[in-house]
Formats: structure tokens, sequence, C-alpha cells
């Protein structure tokens, strides 16, 4: 079994989920509560970290969201995502990220649809509308509810 | 709508056991394909000439691999191509799942004229979607919502709303289940109309030993969407489940459930230590920590202990909603 690498921030988020669950009443609505906590904590991100600095002003380009991505998963997470797919899919980037940080250790059963790591998709959406990016970030699969990775969708509108 | 299809149909497209798929119209011409043998058209073709209006899930076992043909709605059939070493049933399985999908989307028919398996065939669908929407949207406005409420003819008629049905509850077969299995029966042809072959396959599981989280699962569904189905044909009396006895019949937990955490042991119980197994008997995926505790008769953080020291030999910490 891995170790944890984080367990505090694990620890926080798993307590910030099961608050969610206990007061929301389908999963489309859990994931959405989570992906607007997200998009608050975006902008405490985009203000005491140093993405502001290290991505470009004005991101127009695919390529461009990619590197903000991976910036952002720099300065986060200290770590690269295993895959950003602009190939696939026209007008969407997909983020894939075999050892997602928030659902290390969790198991979920009977929650398909429930996005463990919307978190991320609220951050994410946050960050790009800072650089003038509309996006629709969603989570497409989770390691939490049985995938091999976790899986963001970055729609961009 | 084009998003939601393409949602869905990223599904397949991110699938490593799916080789290609393709979007058929029911005249076997492809209209949205990815990665899909050419030749494999004509065949997948022929197929669907030969079965025409009475074709449901159809397999065909080609050089290139195993081909589903599924019908959408009338007018559209999706056809995918799996790896050939892929068990016939989880073939299966996968193209209901995505199915599904497709089932909340509403395509519009296929255009008269068309290029042949374009990518940008889906814009020219949502493009048809809008305009029908518009239009649609002043002819139409009052059907739509009515079809999910059932018709409060007698005063007695339960609705939806009023059963409560959560992820634990074991759905009883109610006295119209057989009659709504029944293919020409109308109560057959409004859950049909309603939710498509999903109320079906629902209501096959319901065998008064499943819970709604166990027919869920082996769906691949949401409890949720599982949850919605069972009230509805509760309010038929097609299955049995709990009335619920608020009069709002908005309970504390929601619709989702009490969310727990459950420990799990799938170590070896040789290599755990004398004292703790009857602790670690109990974990087996159905109690909570606080019911180990009191079965086992221990304090709760006793518990804890034990099952803490098992962490990195085969115990699992397991979240669902109940």
């Amino acid at each position: 079994m891995p170790k944890i690498e984080n367990p505090m921030l694990v620890s926080i988020y798993s307590h910030i989920v099961q608050d969610i669950l206990a007061k929301t009443t389908s999963i489309e609505e859990a994931n959405q509560e989570l992906r607007e906590i997200g998009r608050n904590l975006g902008s405490q991100i985009y203000l005491n970290t140093e993405i502001a600095e290290k991505t470009k002003d004005t991101i127009t380009t695919r390529e461009d969201v990619s590197k903000m991505v991976e910036t952002a998963y720099k300065i986060l997470f200290d770590k690269k995502p295993d895959d950003i797919d602009m190939e696939s899919a026209r007008g969407s980037v997909r983020i894939t990220d075999e050892d997602c940080i928030w659902c290390q250790e969790v198991n979920l059963e009977g929650m398909r649809g429930f996005g463990y790591c919307e978190i991320f998709s609220g951050i994410m959406e946050s960050l790009l509308d800072f650089k003038g990016v509309q996006a629709k970030v969603f989570q497409e699969m989770c390691r939490a509810t049985g995938s091999d990775n976790c899986t963001w969708n970055v729609r961009l509108t | 709508m084009s998003n939601d299809l393409e949602r869905a149909l990223s599904k397949l497209r991110f699938d490593d056991q799916v080789l290609g798929y393709s979007l058929m119209t029911k005249a076997g011409r492809p209209f949205v394909s990815f990665a899909f043998p050419e030749n494999l058209f004509p065949r997948v073709k022929n197929s669907i000439k030969l079965y025409k209006a009475d074709l449901r899930l159809m397999t065909i076992d080609t050089e290139k691999g195993l081909v589903v043909l599924a019908p959408v709605d009338d007018n559209w059939i999706l056809t995918v191509l799996y790896v050939p070493e892929l068990q016939l049933g989880l073939a299966i399985a996968k193209t209901k799942n995505v199915l599904r999908l497709l089932e909340g989307i509403e395509l519009p028919p296929p255009p008269d004229e068309f290029e042949e398996a374009s990518e940008d065939n889906l814009q020219v669908l949502e493009s048809i979607a809008i305009k029908a929407a518009s239009t649609d949207a002043e002819t139409t406005p009052d059907t739509t919502p009515a079809v999910p409420e059932p018709e409060e003819e007698e005063e007695v008629e339960l609705t939806p709303e009023n059963f409560e049905v959560q992820p634990s509850t074991i759905p009883k077969r109610g006295e119209k289940y057989s009659t709504c299995l029944s293919l020409d029966s109308d109560l057959y042809k409004e859950m049909k109309k309603l939710y498509r072959n999903f109320g079906f396959d629902v209501l096959m599981l319901v065998d008064e030993k499943r819970s709604v989280s166990a027919i869920a699962d082996s769906m691949f569904q949401p409890n949720e969407r599982v949850v919605e189905l069972l009230k509805w044909a509760a309010s038929k009396q097609i299955v049995d489940v709990p009335v619920s006895e608020s009069e709002g019949g908005t309970s504390a937990s929601g619709k989702l459930g009490r969310f727990v955490q459950v420990p799990k042991f799938e170590g070896d119980m040789s290599k755990v230590d004398e004292s703790d197994h009857p602790v670690i008997k109990l974990c087996d995926g159905t109690r909570t920590t606080e019911q180990v505790a009191k079965e086992a008769s221990l304090p709760k953080s006793k518990v804890i202990q034990i099952i803490a020291r098992y962490r990195r030999h085969g115990l699992k910490m397991i979240g669902k909603t109940i």
C-alpha cells in the first residue's frame, strides 16, 4: 500500500467531501458544490502562488492552456500530470493523473458519477478565468470510484 | 446536446478495449465515426438491413474484433468495435452503459444530406437540435414536465415523492410487476417512454434480495438514477418500497443517503493477531466502525486502533451511502 503523500491535505479534503455529501441531495449537486469550493480556492491560489507570474499573460491556444495546467501542477503538487491530451476532442483539453493527490487511498462503492476530485475542476476553472479563458472543467473519471486514473475535461467555451 | 453526446461517446474513445465506434443512421450510414474500419461498414449495413425495425442488441464477430450494434432510438444505431479478446458479456455491458448515457440526450433525426462519418456532423446535429428546440418550445411547453409526474386521478394515488428509497432499501416486486414486464402492456409502454430500456433492466434486477446500491452497481449506474426509477415504479405499484413518513418527503439525509466509511479487510486472516480476530472478522465492508465496535463490545477508539494496525495489510476504508 503506497504511503499517503500530504496526509494533512488528504484528511482536510476528505472532511470537506463528507460534509458536502451529508448536505447535498444528488451526486451532481455534490459535484457542483465541490467545484464551487475549488473556484473559491482558485482565487486564493492565484493570489498566493507564483502561477500568475509563471504563466503567459494572455492564454489563447490549447497549448497555452496545457502549459498553464503543467505550471499549476508543478506549483500545487510538485509533479507533472501523466497526460495532457489536446488531440482527441476539439475544444477540449483532457488532463490525466494516475496518482491524483486528492483521492489517495479513497475507495467508494455505489457512487458512480461522483467526482471525488471535482475541487480541482473548480480550481482550474478559476485560474483559467483569471487569465481570461472561459472554460468549463469537470471530472470525467475518478480513481476513487474505480477508474484507473483521474481525468478532467477542460472544455473551452 | 452536442456536448452531452460528445461526452457519452468519449466514454468509448477513452476505453482501451474499444477499437472504434460509429453513430449510424437506421439505414446504416455512418454519421459520426472514430477509428471504425471503413471496410466493416458494408457488413454492418447488411446486418442492419436484415433486421430493420426489429434490431435490438446485436453482435457480429469480425476478423478485426467484436462489433456490437445497439439502437439508440428510432433514428440512430450505435456501433462499437471491441478488441477480439473482450468477453461478449462485457462488450454488451459497456455498450449498454453508453446507451444509458445517450438516453438522456434528445437526438434529432439525421439530416437528409451529410458527409459520411465526419466528426463535424456533431455540430450539424446540434444546429438541428437547436432549431427543433426553438420551434418545440412554443408548441409543447406543457407536455414535457407533465411526463414524469404520475397523474393524480384517484385521491389515494401516491406520487414518487411519497416514497422513501435509500441505497440500502431492498425493493420488492409489487402487484403490477409482471404486467409492467409484458411488452404489450400500457404500463410497459409508459415506462419505455420515460426511461427507455433502463426501466426494464432495473426491474429485471428486482429480486427481493438486492439492495438499490447493489442494483446500481451491477448496472454501472449511480444510485440516484435507480432511486428515481424505483420511486416512479412504486407510485405505479410495480414495486414495493417504504412510504416516506415525513409529509414533505425531504428526509434529513436527502436523496443520497447517509455517507459512511466502512472498514473492509481483504488481507490474509492468518496474519492477523489472534486477539484481533473478533474485530477484523467484522470488517467485511458492511458495518461502520461504530457498528463493529458495538458488535465486538469494545470502545470505538479501541476498534480504530486495531483497524489502523492492519491498514498496510489489506484493510481498506470504503466510502458509500447507506
